[in-house]
């Protein structure tokens, strides 16, 4: 920004939900940080949304609350808001504003960076194409993970994401040869004690020092969640792009961000697009997600797993819905599975891994694991429709074709499927397991594996 | 005695016989008991490796802890020792400007961070505000500027000025404190690069 | 006198300034100190509102605004082929080169190398008289695509006084002059077209002839023909992408304008890595050779989106004018509708269904409006088309919503995507029962006339079958698959043949992916043979279980896979083994 501002405003026009009105205002720029000051001078951070003929409307991150039009000032600091980013950054908890919260001082800045990020030139993008083992057989088998991808999990409330989040963000940090990994963690409007669980098993696990906590915890302002993410973005892309490290990146709950959003687009009175969320709702969210990726001639890596729970378990709610268009793929827990005592409740036939054809086969993974995960797809496919006519008309009324699928159901979910939360498996003892359940199926059912694979891996 | 070796033969008999069921249940049990230590030998080894195995994680998640911890703990100790350092430097820097000489160069000084405040509010009808101390520096400064004139009410502050509007709509503070503030990240940069914390 | 003024109000990508009295509509102005490229959208007074199509984080009130005096406007021209552009054109390498792995603001860039030497080759010569649309030369630009050059369509022509001759020459070369009344003009290699202005032509032709894709399920079942328009609608996780690329990549097209259009900067990476790597199945040569890309992702600029869908039809125009077919698919033009939502709101203006403006569906008419199979403008006499493929994303996965059900309005052949396919790993999902398609009358007389004069008929004998099922299913719902007569059973187990060895396309595998026309049919005729054979063995008696464990089947099903496209002998086989192992199953039944 050209002019250094600073200039502070005290002429409050109206104060409406998370928004500020100031007047008289003729130095201040879009997107600008603003500090606003109460009367008992505390000091509240926000961003101008809209300026012009003399007016700006900021939005304050840490709410209007207490504040009154008289003797409310508002500072324009001149530059838009910025997250000061260095390797010490590694192994501390900062609030959801990126203000240290440990009790330690800020940490020493390298640099300040832009929280809104730019762009990635899709042409400087490298396609991701390295497969993370995370341990968890339903992933590395059918739903594999990437570097650089963004693969949400899709929950509902009370279920076990936070858990399956924790697991994957231990076991892939251990893994990797290469030492050079990170996790950033960006807790969004969640309770305590799930911020605390996570915070613990990266601190177990060994992994702390090798992480960046955000935490915007339920009781903290709401506003603020708009700026959370971006937050913990910025210093994942940091420490990607500038210090060569592979980032996984932790976003739990995208809803309460979206809902945020919403907030503050009704405070604006703007048409709302489905169920009073913004239009602009899918552009918005894609600021963040597309966040993740590789770039050409740079070292690191960034990694998403945002976490959203779906209002009423519904997959068609605009904020799934939306992040599904966005992500490459998702992991849909299922509330089913979950009731069953699965762990990790994860239902295979809603969930996808976009970019896994690209990570996986012969020189990473194995020749044999694109057909044999595709061959447990369809039997697992075919395994449930067996399930809802047996439930109309009795396993009597079924082939035995159908029978060795009802089987191989059962194998899927007890020993595939399920999982212990400190299980890490190899990938050679996934695709074991995928090859175990398939075998209780005849051989002839095996369309979607060469022959050549079915010789060497079936179990007779 | 025929009667009683009669009996005898008997008695023989049954205890011979009772010998050899004993003997054979003594026999089977022992197998039995062989065969149940046998058995449970490798469930105990199980077990054992088990609870070794379970040992050996726990050990190994404290052992990751400790480690993590300590690198962390002693990286935290760094930072507040930086912490308090860039304190003592901003501290002495702010004894030297407070008592600085208000020469000619303080007063050009003055008048640049007065020029910069009007120019950031767009109006010369203001009013200036600065500490006892600087009043007179300021003051000449003020008289440069149409519109501008100087509080009676003065500020806390280092030195420099705080410029608000007339009507009290809009203020700029241009105090030396205020621009200590902006530079106070690349201050600690500095010192932190003394004690090698900024690229380890 | 271009525009000057100030802007007095922003609000994410509109900003509204003043002093704006000489602007006009769709005029590109450059805003602000840092020199952003946006477009005038509406005038009122002298207050201009204007879209800015880089992001104006910072931009302050009171900062200048400057008319350039042209409308949006693309560049067309030798080296456009191969290229990725943003959605205003600007070669994304280039804003790599200026600012690195993060796209920077207020760069300029030239659409194509200007200094690049091509090599020209006259077709006319001195005092010939040439109009708008006549073609002057010819210029080799890739290995699939000689590039012709064109008379620009708002030349008022005349005679050529001066023409260089064959040679190497930069696109700053003047390389012709014309005179007509006296007045001279020059002509380059290039010219300059606004982009929401359709390029004109001479005639308009029914579509009659098919897009061949190599999908089975669209050029067999839902065909699309050459100049005309066609949908695909899908909630995430659909395969959309997928059996988009599929079209990019096999479509039997000269040249594919692809956009990406509000969509994942990966899919974008993946058809830059793809493309080049692929080559083309009826000549040999790279993909690319053929391709231009308009990527404007998800989180680059709202605004420059709704101009890349005019920045990409514009070009797939030009390429039209010079005789080719062109297929062009914008992924998505939900997103785009999108974007004209978002500044509609920023306008204030009075939203129709869901947010949208009441233009929604006008714009989205004119937009397909611009697909069609024509004769082009000028000499020689040539005919080319713009095959408009556009994604639909709706929301939720429902079709009832704005995007979806006004594009219905105007397009011919709907590819309904179908999550539940997509959940049982059925590829495409593209439903059978929902999907339709406006050409079949028009192309079957190609298809008979080129593959077979059983087509149609082999075609709906299919399609029955596929749709027998779908009633019988609800039967089998209520009372199990027991409860029906061998006959229907049979149509049960042949439908998922069908399924799994013509509608289902493994995109990933390297047989699969294409399916040539002649192949396509062999199968489904295959499968009907089959079907009526079986039919006749149960009457002859056989009983179902001997025709289910007829070994054909696995055969049948993976023939798409295990045939290849030059095998088709090994097609023969499969019926010879099938007629004998059906004379088996009757001649044991009969023996009986």
């Amino acid at each position: 920004m050209s002019n250094q501002g600073g200039v502070q405003y005290s002429k409050i026009a109206e104060i409406k939900g998370p928004l500020v009105i100031v007047d008289g205002v003729d130095n201040a720029a879009f997107d600008e940080l603003v500090e606003i000051e109460t009367t008992e001078g505390e000091r509240r951070l926000g961003k101008v949304l809209e300026v012009g003929n003399g007016k700006a409307v900021v939005q304050v991150f840490e709410g209007t609350t207490g504040l009154s039009v008289s003797g409310t000032n508002a500072k324009f600091v001149g530059k838009v808001m910025e997250m000061p980013v260095s390797e010490q950054v590694l192994g501390r908890v900062f609030d959801g504003l990126g203000r240290a919260k440990d009790g330690l001082p800020e940490p020493v800045a390298d640099s300040f960076l832009d929280i809104n990020g730019a762009p990635m030139n899709p042409e400087q993008r490298e396609y991701p194409k390295d497969f993370i083992q995370t341990g968890v057989s339903v992933i590395d088998g059918m739903l594999t993970l990437v570097r650089g991808q963004k693969l949400p999990i899709f929950s509902g409330s009370g279920m076990s994401h936070n858990i399956l989040a924790a697991q994957i963000a231990r076991q892939a940090a251990i893994i990797g040869t290469d030492d050079s990994f990170a996790v950033v963690f960006a807790a969004i409007g969640v309770q305590y004690s799930e911020a605390e669980y996570f915070k613990r098993s990266l601190e177990e696990s060994g992994a702390l020092k090798r992480s960046v906590l955000f935490l915007n915890l339920a009781d903290d302002p709401a506003i603020e969640r708009i700026i959370t993410p971006r937050v913990a973005l910025t210093v994942a892309e940091y420490l990607a792009y500038d210090l060569g490290m592979h980032v996984l990146v932790i976003l739990t709950d995208m809803t309460n961000y979206a809902e945020a959003l919403r907030e503050i687009s009704a405070a604006r009175e703007e048409v709302p697009g489905r169920k009073g969320y913004p239009g602009y709702l899918y552009t918005d969210l894609s600021t963040i997600y597309e966040r993740a990726g590789r770039l050409k001639g740079k070292k690191g890596s960034v990694t998403q797993v945002p976490i959203l729970t779906m209002p009423s378990d519904d997959i068609t709610h605009p904020i799934p819905d939306l992040t599904g268009y966005i992500t490459e793929g998702q992991l849909v827990l299922g509330r089913d599975l979950f009731r069953q005592g699965v762990y990790p409740p994860i239902n295979i036939l809603m969930s996808l891994s976009r970019i896994m054809k690209d990570g996986i086969g012969e020189g990473s993974t194995r020749a044999d694991h694109q057909e044999i995960s595709n061959q447990n797809y369809d039997a697992y496919s075919r395994a449930q429709e067996v399930r809802a006519l047996a439930g109309i008309v009795g396993k009597a009324g079924l082939t035995p074709v159908d029978l060795n699928y009802m089987n191989f159901g059962d194998e899927f979910e007890k020993k595939f499927l399920t999982q212990a939360i400190d299980e890490n498996r190899t990938i050679e003892e996934t695709l074991g397991l995928q090859w175990n359940c398939v075998s209780k199926l005849p051989k002839n059912e095996l369309t979607k594996v060469k022959d050549k694979y079915v010789d060497q891996y079936y179990k007779e | 005695m025929s009667s009683n070796s009669g009996l005898e033969s008997t008695i023989d008999q049954v205890l011979e016989r009772n010998s050899s069921e004993f003997s054979q249940s003594l026999k089977n049990s022992l197998t039995d008991a062989q065969k149940t230590l046998s058995d449970s030998l490798p469930m105990l080894e199980e077990e054992y490796e088990k609870i070794i195995a379970d040992g050996k994680k726990e050990a190994d998640k404290i052992e990751k802890q400790i480690i993590g911890s300590a690198d962390l703990q002693s990286r935290n100790k760094t930072l507040l020792i930086v912490q308090e350092s860039t304190d003592k430097v901003l501290e002495k820097a702010k004894e030297k400007i407070s008592n600085m000489d208000r020469n000619s160069e303080y007063s050009s000084l003055i008048a640049k961070l007065l020029t910069e405040a009007t120019s950031a509010l767009n109006t010369s009808d203001v009013i200036v505000f600065t500490n006892s101390k600087d009043k007179d520096v300021v003051q000449s400064a003020v008289s440069n500027i149409s519109g501008a004139e100087l509080s009676n009410d003065t500020i806390d502050c280092m030195g420099g000025v705080k410029v608000t509007s007339k009507d009290g709509s809009m203020s700029f503070d241009n105090t030396i404190d205020a621009r200590i503030e902006l530079l106070k990240p690349l201050i600690r940069k500095d010192i932190a690069a003394q004690f090698n914390l900024g690229n380890n | 006198m271009v525009a000057q003024g100030k802007i007095v109000w922003i609000s994410g990508p509109a900003v509204k300034a003043d002093g704006m009295a000489d602007a006009k509509m769709y005029e590109t102005v450059s805003v602000g100190d840092s020199k952003l490229i946006g477009e005038v959208i509406r005038l009122t007074g002298d207050v201009a509102f204007i879209q800015v199509y880089e992001s104006t984080s910072g931009l302050k009130p009171g900062e200048p605004v400057v008319g350039t005096g042209d409308p949006l406007s693309v560049f067309l021209g030798p080296g456009i082929i191969g290229q990725i552009y943003d959605g205003i054109q600007r070669p994304l390498k280039d804003l790599a080169a200026k600012s690195g792995s993060f796209i920077g603001r207020g760069i300029t860039t030239t659409p194509v190398d200007m200094t690049k030497e091509y090599h020209f080759n006259p077709t006319v010569a001195v005092g010939d008289e040439v109009e708008a649309g006549n073609i002057i030369g010819t210029v080799p630009e890739s290995s699939l695509i000689e590039h012709k050059i064109l008379v620009p369509p708002d030349h008022q022509g005349g005679k050529i006084t001066k023409i260089v001759s064959e040679g190497d020459y930069n696109l700053d070369t003047e390389i012709a002059t014309v005179e007509k009344d006296g007045q001279t003009s020059t002509l380059m290699m290039w010219h300059k077209w606004p982009v929401r202005q359709p390029r004109p032509y001479l005639k308009r032709y029914d579509p009659t002839v098919p897009l061949l894709t190599g999908q089975r399920v669209i050029d067999t079942f839902f065909p699309l023909a050459k100049g005309g328009t066609g949908s695909i609608p899908g909630a995430f996780g659909t395969g959309k992408t997928v059996t988009l690329h599929q079209i990019a990549k096999w479509a039997d097209s000269q040249v594919v304008v692809y956009i990406g259009c509000g969509e994942r900067g990966n899919e974008m990476t993946e058809v830059l890595v793809e493309f080049p790597e692929l080559k083309d199945p009826r000549t040999g040569k790279p993909l690319m050779d053929r391709t231009v890309l308009v990527a404007n992702t998800s989180n680059m600029p709202v605004a420059a989106r709704e101009a890349s869908i005019y920045t990409g039809v514009t070009i797939a125009e030009y390429y039209r004018d010079m005789g080719y077919d062109v297929v062009l698919v914008a992924d998505s033009t939900s997103r785009w509708a999108e974007a004209l939502r978002e500044m509609s709101g920023r306008l204030e203006e009075m939203p129709a269904e869901e947010g949208y403006p009441s233009y929604l569906a006008s714009r989205l008419a004119e937009f397909y409006e611009r697909a069609g199979r024509v004769q082009a403008r000028g000499s020689p006499e040539r005919d080319g088309s713009v095959s408009l493929v556009g994604a639909v994303s709706p929301s939720g996965g429902d079709f009832t919503e704005p995007v979806t059900t006004h594009t219905m309005r105007f397009i011919k052949t709907f590819w309904a995507l179908d999550a539940s396919l997509a959940y049982s790993r059925h590829y495409p999902s593209i439903n059978w029962m929902n999907s339709y398609s406006g050409y079949l009358a028009d192309i079957a007389k190609w298809w008979s006339e080129n593959i077979s004069k059983d087509w149609l008929d082999i075609r709906s004998q299919t399609y029955g079958i596929l749709q027998r099922e779908d009633t019988l299913k609800e039967i089998v719902k209520l009372l199990g698959p027991e409860a029906l007569p061998d006959e229907e059973k049979l149509i049960l187990e042949v439908a998922r043949m069908i399924k799994i060895g013509i509608l289902q396309q493994n995109s990933f595998d390297d047989v699969d992916t294409y399916c040539s026309p002649e192949k396509q049919f062999k199968l489904m005729k295959l499968q009907v043979d089959f079907y009526n054979k079986g039919q006749q063995a149960l009457k002859d008696g056989a009983s179902l279980a001997d025709i289910r464990s007829m070994n054909v089947i696995s055969l049948l099903l993976k023939a798409r896979m295990d045939v290849k496209d030059d095998e088709m002998p090994k097609l023969d086989k499969i019926e010879t083994d099938m007629i004998e192992q059906f004379n088996s199953v009757t001649g044991v039944k009969v023996q009986n």
